[in-house]
C-alpha cells in the first residue's frame, strides 16, 4: 500500500513536471529586428536591440502572448546602408518563424527593406525612418512608431525660428534621405510661412573631418539661425568649426544631432546653448510604461538610450505584441488589420499609439531642446 | 582675399596630414614594392592611443606633464605604439608571402586593413570619440581679422620639422644611402652587404610611427576620431604619393601638401560636393600623363 502511494507520487510529480514542459515547449513568437549593428550608426544599432530585449522582457514576464507564448528576438544587421539594408530584410523574410520585423533606422536603408517585406507580406515597423514619401508609397505592411519629417520642418519654420525672432536661415543636411527630406521639408514651410528668407541651402559630405570650405560659404550669407539637419558626429564637428571661423548664428539641429556624443565632439563650451528640434527622450516620460522600461533599461545595460529611436523600436515591440495577442494570430493579414483598425491610445512606453491608413503614428509630439552648461538637456518652452 | 588666405593655411594643414600618412606609403613601397593598404589604419591606431593617453587617462598625464606636455607625450606615445604594430604586422602579414609574389601581398595588406580596422572597433566601440576640450583647449588667435588656431601654426611646424628630419635621414646618412639603394634593387643591395631585414625593420616601424603621429594631431585639431577613418585619410594620402611619385620621399611630402591645398581650394570655388572628384581627377590625369608623378623617378632607371 505504502510503495503504491510513493508510486503514485512520483506519477504525479512527473505528470507536473510534463506538463509544465509542454507549457514552456510551446514554441516562441519570433519577432525580427533589423537595425545597424555595424558601421557608423551601429550605436544606434546596439541601443534598438538592447530596447527591444528590454521590452522583450517587459511583455514575457507578464506571461508573453497568445496564452503563454515567449517573445523571441532575431537580430539582423544593415549597417545603414540601402545594399545591406536590403539584405538583411531578404534574410528576415527568408526565416519562416518570423512572424514580423522592427526595420529600421535609417530612411535611406528602410526603403528598399520595406520594398522587400511588402513583397512577402511582412509587417514591418521602422523605428528611426522619419522621411515623409516612406508612407505614400501606398505600402499595406509598413508602419512607424517615430514621426514624419514634415511635421519636424513645419515646426522649425512655425515655431522655432520666430522664436529667435529670426528672419535670415541657413540650412545644411549632408544628403542622405532623411536630413535631405528634412532639410527639404524645413526650407518648404520657411517659403510657405513667409517672412522667411532662406540665404543658405547646402549638404556636405558625411563621414568627413573639415567642414570649413562650406561654413566659410555659409558665413558669407550672414545667417541669423543655421538648421543643420544631418547626424550628430558632423554636427558636432559642424558646430566647433563653425565657431572657430566666427559664425555666431543659433544653433539648431536636427533629430539625429542629439545625443550625448555631440557634446564630446563639440566640447561644452560650444555645445551648450545648441538647440535642437527633437522628438521627446525617453527620460522625459513618466507614465507606468516608461518607469518600468527605463528601470530594467537602467538594471540591465547600466544608463538610458541617449537618443529617442532605440525606445520608438521598443514601442514597435510593443504594438506587435499586443497586436498578436489581441487579434489571436501572427498571420500578416491579422497583424495589419488590428494595427489600422482597432488599435488606439495603445499604452506604449512613449506614450499612446494607433496607426492611419498610411501606417503612421498617430499623435507625436516635437519639441525644442536646448543644451545646458551642465552638459544636460532641458525642453524650451516656445 | 581672407577667404583664401584661410582656406590656403587649412588647405596646408590637412596636406600637412596627407604628407605625413603618405611618406609611410612611399618608403614601404619604396622598398617593398607593397602597397601597403594597412596603413590608413595604423593612422587610426595611432588616433585612439593617444586619445585612450590623453582622454582616458585624462587625469594622470595632463595633470603631471601639463596640456602641453600631455599633447606631446600622446604624440610620442602613439609614434612608439604604432611602430610596434606596423613591426608587427610585417611579420605576421607580409613576412611569411613575400615569396609568393606582390599581389597576394597586396591582398594580404587588404586583410590586414580590415582586421585592424575591426580591432579598433571592437576595442574602443563604434562610436566615434572626441579628444575633449579639457585635454586639448581651444587656442583661437584673432590677428587682423583672420581667425587662425594655433593648434593649425603647431601642426603645420611639427610635420615639417618630422618630414625634414625624414627627409635628412634618408638624403644625407649612410643608413638612409642603404636605403635608397634597397629602393633601387633589393637584391642587388642584399649582395653588397647591406642588412636589408634591418632596412625593412626600420621603414615598416617609422612610417606607421609617421603615420601614427599624425593620427593623434588629426585626433586634436579635429576632436573626432572614428575608426573608419583610416580609410578615407589613407585614400587620399595614397593619391598624394601616386602625385609625387610613388617611392619618392619629398614627392611623398609635397604631394600631400598639393593635395591638401588642391581639396581646399577646389571646394572654395568649384563644388564642395566635388571635393573628392576633384582630388582623384588629379589621380587620374596624373596617371594617364605623368605616370612617375612629379617628382617620380625615370622608369630607364630600372632598366
Amino acid at each position: 500500500m505504502n510503495r503504491m502511494k510513493h508510486i503514485l507520487t512520483i506519477v504525479m510529480i512527473l505528470s507536473v513536471c510534463f506538463s509544465i514542459n509542454v507549457l514552456a515547449q510551446q514554441p516562441p513568437v519570433v519577432i525580427g529586428l533589423q537595425g545597424p549593428l555595424t558601421g557608423a550608426e551601429a550605436i544606434e544599432g546596439e541601443m534598438a536591440k538592447q530596447s527591444v530585449e528590454t521590452a522583450a522582457k517587459m511583455v514575457n514576464e507578464k506571461g508573453g502572448v497568445l496564452g503563454g507564448r515567449m517573445i523571441k528576438i532575431e537580430v539582423v544587421d544593415d549597417a545603414c546602408q540601402p545594399r545591406a539594408g536590403a539584405l538583411a530584410a531578404m534574410k528576415l523574410v527568408s526565416m519562416k518563424e518570423v512572424v514580423a520585423a522592427i526595420a529600421t533606422y535609417g530612411s535611406s536603408v528602410t526603403q528598399p527593406a520595406s520594398d522587400i517585406y511588402e513583397k512577402f507580406k511582412k509587417v514591418n515597423i521602422a523605428y528611426g525612418a522619419t522621411v515623409t514619401h516612406l508612407s505614400e508609397r501606398g505600402l499595406q505592411y509598413f508602419f512607424r512608431t517615430c514621426g514624419r519629417t514634415d511635421t519636424q520642418g513645419i515646426f522649425f519654420a512655425e515655431e522655432v525660428v520666430p522664436y529667435f525672432k529670426a528672419k535670415r536661415v541657413a540650412i545644411m543636411h549632408d544628403n542622405t534621405s532623411f536630413a535631405l527630406g528634412l532639410a527639404e521639408e524645413a526650407r518648404n514651410a520657411a517659403l510657405a510661412v513667409g517672412n522667411i528668407d532662406v540665404v543658405y541651402f547646402d549638404a556636405i559630405t558625411p563621414g568627413e573631418s573639415d567642414y570649413t570650405v562650406p561654413l566659410t560659404k555659409l558665413r558669407e550669407t550672414n545667417p541669423e539661425v543655421f538648421y543643420f539637419t544631418g547626424y550628430f558626429p558632423e554636427a558636432g564637428l559642424i558646430i566647433r568649426q563653425a565657431r572657430e571661423i566666427g559664425i555666431d548664428a543659433v544653433f539648431v539641429g536636427g533629430d539625429a544631432a542629439i545625443n550625448e556624443d555631440f557634446i564630446r565632439i563639440a566640447g561644452l563650451e560650444y555645445a551648450a546653448g545648441c538647440y535642437m528640434t527633437q522628438e521627446a527622450l525617453i527620460e522625459y516620460f513618466t507614465n507606468p510604461e516608461a518607469m518600468e522600461f527605463k528601470a530594467k533599461y537602467q538594471e540591465a545595460y547600466g544608463s538610458l538610450p541617449s537618443s529617442p529611436w532605440p525606445v520608438y523600436a521598443a514601442d514597435a515591440l510593443m504594438v506587435l505584441a499586443e497586436a498578436i495577442d489581441k487579434s489571436g494570430s501572427t498571420d500578416s493579414e491579422a497583424l495589419v488589420n488590428y494595427l489600422k483598425n482597432e488599435m488606439t491610445e495603445f499604452p506604449s512606453i512613449t506614450g499612446p499609439i494607433g496607426f492611419d491608413e498610411k501606417g503612421d503614428r498617430v499623435g507625436t509630439g516635437i519639441n525644442l531642446y536646448v543644451v545646458n552648461t551642465d552638459g544636460n538637456y532641458s525642453i524650451v518652452k516656445i | 582675399m581672407k577667404i583664401i588666405i584661410e582656406q590656403l593655411l587649412n588647405g596646408l594643414t590637412i596636406g600637412s596630414f596627407y604628407s605625413l600618412i603618405a611618406m609611410g606609403y612611399s618608403m614601404v613601397y619604396g622598398v617593398m614594392k607593397l602597397i601597403n593598404f594597412a596603413h590608413g589604419d595604423f593612422f587610426t591606431f595611432g588616433s585612439y592611443l593617444g586619445y585612450t593617453l590623453l582622454v582616458m587617462g585624462i587625469s594622470y598625464v595632463t595633470s603631471t606633464l601639463g596640456v602641453w606636455g600631455g599633447m606631446i607625450a600622446a604624440m610620442l606615445i602613439a609614434a612608439i605604439g604604432t611602430g610596434i604594430l606596423g613591426i608587427v604586422v610585417e611579420r605576421i602579414a607580409y613576412r611569411p608571402i613575400y615569396p609568393a609574389g606582390r599581389l597576394p601581398a597586396v591582398v594580404s595588406a587588404l586583410g590586414a586593413s580590415i582586421f585592424i580596422q575591426n580591432a579598433i572597433m571592437v576595442i574602443w566601440g563604434p562610436r566615434p570619440q572626441a579628444y575633449t576640450s579639457e585635454v586639448i583647449p581651444g587656442y583661437i588667435l584673432n590677428i587682423a581679422g583672420f581667425r587662425i588656431n594655433i593648434l593649425q601654426i603647431i601642426i603645420l611646424l611639427l610635420s615639417f620639422l618630422l618630414m625634414g628630419i625624414l627627409y635628412y635621414i634618408v638624403q644625407k646618412t649612410t643608413f638612409g644611402a642603404a636605403i635608397r639603394a634597397s629602393a633601387l634593387d633589393r637584391e642587388t643591395a642584399a649582395l653588397m652587404g647591406i642588412n636589408i631585414n634591418l632596412i625593412i625593420f626600420f621603414i615598416f616601424a617609422l612610417g606607421p610611427a609617421l603615420g601614427g603621429t599624425a593620427g593623434v594631431m588629426v585626433g586634436m585639431y579635429y576632436r573626432k576620431i572614428s575608426f573608419i577613418m583610416g580609410w578615407n585619410f589613407g585614400l587620399k594620402a595614397f593619391t598624394a604619393t601616386i602625385l609625387g611619385g610613388i617611392g619618392n620621399i619629398p614627392g611623398a611630402m609635397i604631394g600631400g601638401l598639393i593635395l591638401g591645398v588642391l581639396e581646399m581650394l577646389g571646394s572654395t570655388y568649384v563644388s564642395t560636393a566635388y571635393k573628392d572628384v576633384f582630388v582623384f581627377l588629379v589621380l587620374i590625369l596624373v596617371l594617364i600623363f605623368r605616370p612617375t608623378g612629379i617628382l617620380g623617378e625615370k622608369i630607364a632607371e630600372k632598366v
